[in-house]
């Protein structure tokens, strides 16, 4: 009944282990996500209605079913088919499909809220379609999202801890061998809670700093 | 021997699982917006010291993984506090918290956004707190909040198939299991995934209509 910390501590290099391959696998499905949602979001603003509507579906899907059912079908279903790939490969592929459908959506809007005198003037100026929103409509749009798409970033860190299921020891998987190991669950699973709070509350802090470097020549000048 | 086809007694077990995971979806909900109302009215009296408990507790069950609490409270809480705990009890705990932070949240924001001039208009008119609370805020502190809630129970939805992690038989354990036997995964998780996908619609529609109710007075009526 005496909450004993102390027990943990020679299991912290492994802990850390653990810490350092989730921030791995959560730092590839980032570039994944952001890159899939990116392609996303410019097929669900496009003119096209045939893409329009097989983007909607693919967001619509993803955001709705569970992702530990995502994960299972991915990682038992693709050996079915010849695809063998290890747990660290589904992992990533899963969490950036899955993250995808939300980071798209946090793109989209950046995408819409773009002023339309904006892309006028670049039509005026003769760039072509493609330029016009690699060179103006994106950068405008990645920046005003920046924000969701850090709290696309922290509910991926969240969610990583479900690859333990799947036989991937991240920070939570290595958790568990811990507590198996020293009989004391309650201390571990404290610390790994306010372990992962910490993480992602540095994050969100992380997040408001580039947001405000990336959009500091749009603040109001203060005296 | 394993028998590895299909049977039809397996659309009964996927419907066992289905009611499994909606029940405790529904049980999990309830309790949970209760509670989260109930720590959103103790921010609004200003509770001091309690206040403040509730914020930290809910920030952190926000920013940590559900697989994390529920390793907590199934493998933790029964280690330290010497209590028995079932898989049930575990993740019925579990949701019902965790949908509470959330619920805090919006809460707190739907009980803001209703001006500060119409609380001190009725206070003037000589209602206690509690009756400004009861008839002026919760009618359209309810309405405000409808969108944000369905879009989180939608959310919860999806999170409780976590609970199969730990043994309850929900629809996630049953695809699991079938899954097992069968060797069939595209099959399996399709079939969950479908389920899955149905009930969110199910929920979200019910939602929308719901909010078209409640905002019922103050629609737009056409010209």
């Amino acid at each position: 009944m005496r909450l004993d910390l102390t027990i943990l501590a020679p299991h912290l290099g492994f802990l850390a282990e653990g810490a350092l391959l989730t921030a791995q696998v959560c730092a590839l499905a980032l570039i994944g996500s952001v890159v899939l949602g990116m392609l996303v979001a410019i097929a669900r603003t496009s003119q096209r209605k045939w893409l329009n509507r097989l983007a909607f579906a693919y967001v619509d899907l993803f955001r709705n079913v569970p992702f530990i059912v995502q994960l299972f079908f991915f990682y038992y279903g693709l050996p079915e088919i010849g695809i063998y790939i290890d747990a660290f490969t589904t992992g990533v592929v899963a969490l950036s499909i899955s993250g995808g459908a939300y980071a798209s959506d946090a793109i989209r809007a950046g995408i819409l809220a773009i002023d339309d005198g904006i892309i006028e003037a670049a039509e005026v100026s003769g760039l072509s379609q493609g330029t016009t929103f690699t060179r103006i409509v994106l950068p405008i749009a990645l920046r005003t999202s920046i924000r969701p798409l850090g709290s696309v970033l922290i509910n991926m860190i969240l969610t990583s801890s479900i690859l333990s299921t799947i036989t991937l020891n991240e920070l939570t998987g290595n958790a568990k061998i811990v507590a198996s190991d020293t009989f004391r669950p309650f201390e571990v699973y404290v610390v790994l809670l306010v372990v992962y709070a910490s993480l992602t509350y540095l994050v969100s802090l992380g997040i408001t700093l580039l947001h405000r470097w990336l959009n500091r020549d749009m603040q109001e000048q203060v005296n | 021997m394993r028998y590895t086809e299909f049977t039809p007694f397996d659309l009964w077990l996927l419907a066992q699982g289905l009611g499994v995971t909606v029940g405790l979806f529904l049980v999990t909900s309830l309790i949970g917006v209760a509670i989260g109302v109930l720590w959103g009215v103790v921010r609004f009296y200003r509770v001091p010291v309690l206040m403040q408990v509730i914020t930290f507790v809910a920030e952190v069950l926000k920013n940590s993984p559900v697989l994390v609490q529920l390793f907590l409270v199934f493998f933790g809480f029964p280690a330290f506090f010497k209590l028995n705990m079932t898989p049930v009890n575990a993740a019925i705990i579990t949701l019902s918290l965790n949908t509470a932070a959330f619920v805090y949240v919006i809460a707190v924001s739907s009980i803001e956004s209703i001006g500060r001039d119409q609380v001190e208009a009725a206070r003037v008119f000589g209602l206690s707190r509690w009756q400004v609370l009861r008839h002026v805020i919760a009618p359209q502190a309810m309405a405000f909040s409808i969108g944000p809630l369905t879009a989180l129970l939608v959310n919860q939805l999806q999170v409780t198939s976590l609970i199969s992690v730990i043994g309850v038989m929900d629809l996630s354990k049953i695809g699991a299991n079938l899954n097992l036997r069968t060797l069939k995964p595209f099959i399996v998780w399709t079939a969950v995934g479908i389920l899955y996908y149905l009930a969110a619609k199910l929920v979200a529609t019910l939602g929308a209509k719901l909010e078209k109710r409640l905002r019922a007075h103050s629609a737009f009526r056409g010209l």
